[in-house]
């Protein structure tokens, strides 16, 4: 299990590094963490005949507040996403997911633009981008462009960048209003990929929902916001969980695979959907944090 | 056989080792990455091999071009079968087995492949890289032959032939008998039955396996460095194939990183990677990855079992039929023979109960996949799962509590020696103090109390208990496998006082974790009254002794042990003998302890080292007749072996939005004889009890119809991780064996009876719903069928 031979440069800047990918004509791959790649490598299942490995590229790993917004650079480890204060105060759903990400060392060194770009499916980042509706920025030959997270998923591992155009930030917008949210994850073993996930947030008025957000994974091909569940939503009160679970449920048509066949995911999300709005109701009646 | 534990005055006096729990010797360079695993072997400019592995699952070769290959930069070498065929003999796993075909082992695939994984090329270059890159440019061209990959089908008269000289893909076929099972059961009172299955399993050591031939050009001679839990075996097998004396083929098992049995058997990579060496007159090496690890070794229980048990009107079980399908896999293993895990499940379905009547049939079946080995357990785990499972089954059939049906059924304290109805001879063992002891600790009555509101909350908690009892540390009169023409039932110590006073034990046995280093040097300081920290265990190399097969079976604290306590103790006797003339006194009157040898109730002493220097350099000291070699060698053979014996017990709840199985309580009671090292007896059953939980909530082997594996990583073949493992309780029976030190073997244990607790755990929890357990492992989506299917009856 050897990659087959393969060229690599650690350019020193954003526009160095498009140019090579350009210069590899569409066998080019971009590093970051190398978390994804180096097993895809190794199996060769991918064979570009360059590697460009971001990490030198200066200042592309922050986590900052800009205006409503909180903007992350693309080489931002998950860890650091974990641990910061600023995500957990501005991004509360992003903060619960954080420790729901494999595992420690991959933590450690995986990145949140490697993790988008590679668009696994079952993965929270790629998820949490779509749940807030974030913008994702990528550079390229042409210079660069917004994409909004539900155009970038187009598949199970694809997104909609040119195969030389790197994402270097996404901006995450602050669901102020949203005193209530619940992020609920089941997975086969302690940070394996997700057999189902759903994100909640709520905002309540008079007893009532006013403004929802719903985001699920594991149960498509990309990660969905459920647009038909939110607006559901709109108007339950804290009796709504088991309609929220059946609305949850009608909306997904999960693929069976060896773990899990179609139908346990499908009543797996709504139970997931039920207990996310328990306790997103709490959160917004004041409960718990 | 002898007592050898009788408590003498002196050995009052003297510091005790065995019983404590003594820190593990092997652990500091272990731990800190100071171990030497075959992997870490730098030989002389050595050259690396890669396989092509079979992409199909039965398949003629027709041609294979590996001109490219020759050609590919840093290559050195490519070889077929054909290339390497006169090089050696093929190795036949032969037994005395009346119908049983013994299929050979080759180093590489010859003629046909017979699964996905199989080695067909082998290719020699100066890394790895190049190896791998080579691979790619060989040509084979297959003609698909019939798949098998269900043994039902397999057997079947038209199905396609894995092995056209069998004659049938039905390796091997017996039947045990005692009376009338038939008759007995349809004459009882109430039977419980079921048709069980336990899906294929990798043992999954973590480190893969790794061999490394090393070539010595002034010897012509091989030493094979390898990740093996029978170097000896492997030794005694490659000499014969190859040709070569023991003398010129030396086989290591250096530090090796676990093997549960998958590393227990010869695999078709080490006689590849011996003969490749000498032929191109060059050391070679070769490590797994993880996904030729999980193709290419043995895998493990893939048995259906439809098994009926009868009772009379009291709950006392009458007679047991079964009648159990293995699926072996495309070959027989070297040396066990794919007779192994099958035939051990039927051998042992009566388990630790007094059964009057049974047959136990059992076939086993190639089919295109990897053949199947022992793990940890061996055949136990299912016939443990099964008969628990209905012993279970008919506690509520009958409404006896299930910790009562086995009081009324275990062979009691009175009964043994027992030999039941399967034929096994039961030593005296704790099986009713096990099952009281593990009761009493988890406070079962307490348990089906916290059920009781469980349930009345609408809550699945649930308790499962099983009782088992196993065979360990066998001697001669028992083979490990049927008819198996191996000596399993001797091992050797060698013990050495060299002329510097320091202490070299050297065994045949191979530790793979299981911490012989440790553990060995205990029983040596107590016997020859040594300090422990004086004494260096050698073990795992063919040098070593002159014959030894290696550790499995839970065969080396009694063999190993064994053989230590009697070498230590003539080892001693010399001491003595030096000792008395050194200090003037009758040799009775000496005692020896602690690295000194003294005149009893005085201060006059000598240590080792002046022993030492005594009958090796001093040349004035002793008369020429007194200056015994300082060395014992004693070959041990307990010539039947112990009985170990356990009760699990486990408490789950199930979640009904997930179908995920929460073990909430774990308690172990374990009756393994006189504890060597407790910590480490601990540590075995707390790994054997999470292999067990893997094999009853989350391992299987995935392969579809077309024989590809769809489990081929760590992503998909699901092992628990230390996370989804619970605490568990571990209670010490410690009734003495009969054998030297009254130690019994352990290392098992903890696989055999979590399956079975874990699966009637779960089927108590979901009694509300009349759910029973008869497949595992019981993973999510099975446990949501069963719930489905399960409610939508309730509804109608």
């Amino acid at each position: 299990m050897k990659p087959a031979a393969f060229a690599y440069c650690a350019p020193t800047s954003l526009d160095e590094a498009v140019r090579a990918l350009q210069a590899a004509d569409g066998d080019g791959k971009v590093m970051a963490g190398g978390q994804s790649l180096m097993p895809l490598l190794n199996f060769r299942m991918t064979r570009p005949t360059m590697v460009v490995d971001l990490t030198k590229i200066p200042d592309l790993s922050f986590i900052e507040q800009r205006g409503d917004r909180v903007a992350i650079g693309a080489l931002t480890r998950h860890a650091d996403l974990e641990f910061s204060a600023l995500i957990a105060e501005r991004l509360p759903v992003m903060s619960a997911a954080m420790p729901h990400v494999a595992h420690l060392a991959i933590r450690n060194r995986g990145t949140i633009g490697g993790s988008l770009s590679h668009a696994d499916p079952a993965a929270e980042l790629p998820m949490l981008a779509v749940f807030y509706s974030a913008t994702i920025r990528a550079q390229g030959p042409a210079g660069r462009r917004d994409i909004a997270a539900e155009d970038f998923f187009v598949s199970a591992l694809a997104t909609c960048l040119d195969p030389d155009e790197i994402v270097f930030e996404i901006e995450f917008p602050v669901l102020e209003t949203h005193t209530g949210w619940a992020f609920e994850e089941v997975s086969r073993r302690f940070g394996d990929f997700a057999l189902a996930c759903i994100a909640l947030s709520i905002e309540t008025r008079d007893g009532a929902i006013v403004d929802a957000r719903v985001a699920v994974m594991g149960v498509a091909d990309t990660p969905l916001r459920l647009r038909d569940a939110e607006q559901a939503l709109l108007g339950a009160r804290g009796d709504a969980a088991a309609a929220f679970g059946a609305v949850v449920r009608g909306c997904v048509a999960p693929n069976s695979d060896i773990h899990v066949s179609a139908d346990y995911r499908r009543a797996l999300i709504g139970a997931l959907a039920e207990k996310a709005f328990t306790r997103a109701w709490q959160r917004a009646a004041g409960g718990p944090k | 056989m002898s007592k050898g534990d009788s408590v003498q005055p002196a050995d009052l006096l003297r510091p005790r080792h065995v019983g404590q729990p003594i820190r593990r010797t092997e652990d500091p360079r272990l731990l800190t990455g100071n171990g030497e695993y075959t992997a870490d072997r730098k030989p002389d400019r050595v050259l690396h091999v890669a396989f092509r592995r079979s992409e199909q699952a039965h398949a003629t070769i027709v041609a294979i071009d590996t001109a490219q290959a020759r050609a590919a930069p840093g290559v050195v070498a490519v070889f077929t079968a054909e290339d390497v065929a006169e090089l050696y003999k093929p190795i036949i796993p032969v037994s005395r087995m009346a119908n049983y075909y013994a299929t050979p082992i080759v180093a590489l695939a010859t003629g046909k492949v017979r699964y996905v994984g199989e080695a067909v090329v082998a290719v020699i270059a100066e890394d790895r890289y190049l190896a791998e890159d080579a691979l790619e440019l060989i040509e084979i061209d297959y003609a698909p032959l019939g798949v098998v990959t269900d043994p039902e089908d397999a057997a079947a008269a038209d199905a396609p032939l894995l092995h056209d000289e069998a004659g049938t893909n039905v390796l091997v076929a017996r039947e045990f008998k005692k009376g009338d099972a038939a008759a007995d059961i349809a004459a009882a009172h109430t039977s419980v039955r079921g048709r069980f299955r336990m899906t294929r399993k990798a043992p999954l050591a973590m480190e893969p396996r790794s061999y490394c031939a090393e070539f010595d050009g002034r010897r012509e001679a091989i030493t094979l460095y390898t990740s093996s839990n029978i170097p000896g075996i492997v030794r005694d097998a490659l000499a014969e194939s190859l040709d070569l004396p023991g003398s010129r083929l030396r086989v290591v098992a250096p530090d090796v990183g676990g093997s549960f049995g998958s590393k227990g058997s010869l695999y078709p990579e080490e006689i590849l990677l011996c003969v490749a060496a000498r032929k191109l007159r060059r050391s070679l090496k070769w490590t797994a990855d993880r996904l030729e690890d999980i193709a290419s070794s043995s895998q493990s229980f893939a048995e259906t079992i439809e098994a009926e048990l009868g009772f009379d009107a009291d709950g006392v079980a009458v007679a047991l039929q079964a009648d159990v399908t293995g699926d072996v896999g495309a070959y027989s293993i070297y040396p066990w023979t794919c007779a192994l895990e099958p035939v051990q499940v039927v051998s042992f379905l009566p388990g630790p109960y007094k059964i009057k009547s049974y047959r136990g049939a059992v076939r086993g079946v190639a089919t295109s996949k990897p053949p199947t080995g022992p793990y940890r357990g061996v055949g136990r785990p299912i016939s443990t799962f099964v008969t628990e499972r209905l012993m279970d089954m008919a506690a509520k059939a009958l409404g006896i509590d299930p910790l009562e049906i086995r009081r009324r059924n275990l062979v009691r304290d009175d009964e043994f020696p027992y030999r039941i109805a399967s034929g096994i001879i039961w030593d005296r063992t704790g099986f009713v103090a096990c099952l009281d002891a593990a009761a009493e600790a988890a406070n079962y009555a307490a348990l089906r109390q916290q059920q009781a509101a469980a349930r009345a909350a609408g809550r699945w908690f649930g308790i499962g208990l099983s009782s088992y009892a196993e065979l360990t540390g066998i001697g001669s009169r028992i083979a490990v496998a049927p008819g198996m023409p191996i000596n399993t039932g001797s091992e050797t110590a060698k013990i050495r006082i060299d002329s510097t006073g320091a202490i070299t034990a050297t065994f045949g046995v191979a530790s793979h974790g299981q911490g012989l280093e440790t553990t060995l040097a205990q029983v040596i300081a107590d016997d020859l009254g040594a300090r422990f920290d004086d004494i260096r265990v050698v073990q795992g190399d063919s040098d070593g002794v002159p014959m030894s097969t290696g550790t499995y079976a839970s065969r080396s604290a009694v063999l190993g042990g064994g053989a230590a306590k009697h070498a230590s103790v003539l080892l001693r006797e010399k001491i003595k003998r030096v000792a008395s003339h050194l200090l003037e006194a009758a040799v009775d009157d000496i005692d020896v302890a602690n690295g000194f040898a003294r005149v009893a109730g005085t201060d006059r002493t000598v240590s080792f080292k002046q022993v030492a220097k005594a009958v090796y350099s001093d040349m004035k000291t002793l008369p020429v007749e007194a200056r015994e070699e300082l060395e014992a060698s004693y070959t041990y053979d307990p010539i039947n072996g112990t009985t170990a014996c356990a009760t699990h017990l486990a408490a789950v709840e199930i979640d009904p939005a997930s179908c995920f199985v929460k073990v909430l309580k774990y308690v172990v009671a374990e009756d393994c004889g006189r504890i060597i090292n407790p910590m480490i007896v601990d540590g075995q059953v707390h790994g054997g009890v999470a292999q067990g939980i893997g094999a009853a909530l989350y391992e299987e082997m995935i392969y579809d119809d077309t024989g590809q594996l769809l489990s081929a990583s760590l992503v998909d073949y699901v092992i628990p991780s230390a996370v989804e493992i619970p605490h568990i309780d571990v209670v010490h029976i410690e009734s003495e064996s009969a054998v030297a030190g009254g130690f019994r073997g352990m290392g098992e244990g903890g696989t055999i009876g979590a399956p079975a607790a874990i699966a009637n755990a779960i089927a108590d929890a979901l009694a509300p719903l009349g759910i029973d357990v008869f497949e595992l492992p019981v993973t999510p989506e099975r446990l949501f069928r069963l719930i489905e299917i399960a409610r939508s009856q309730q509804q109608q």
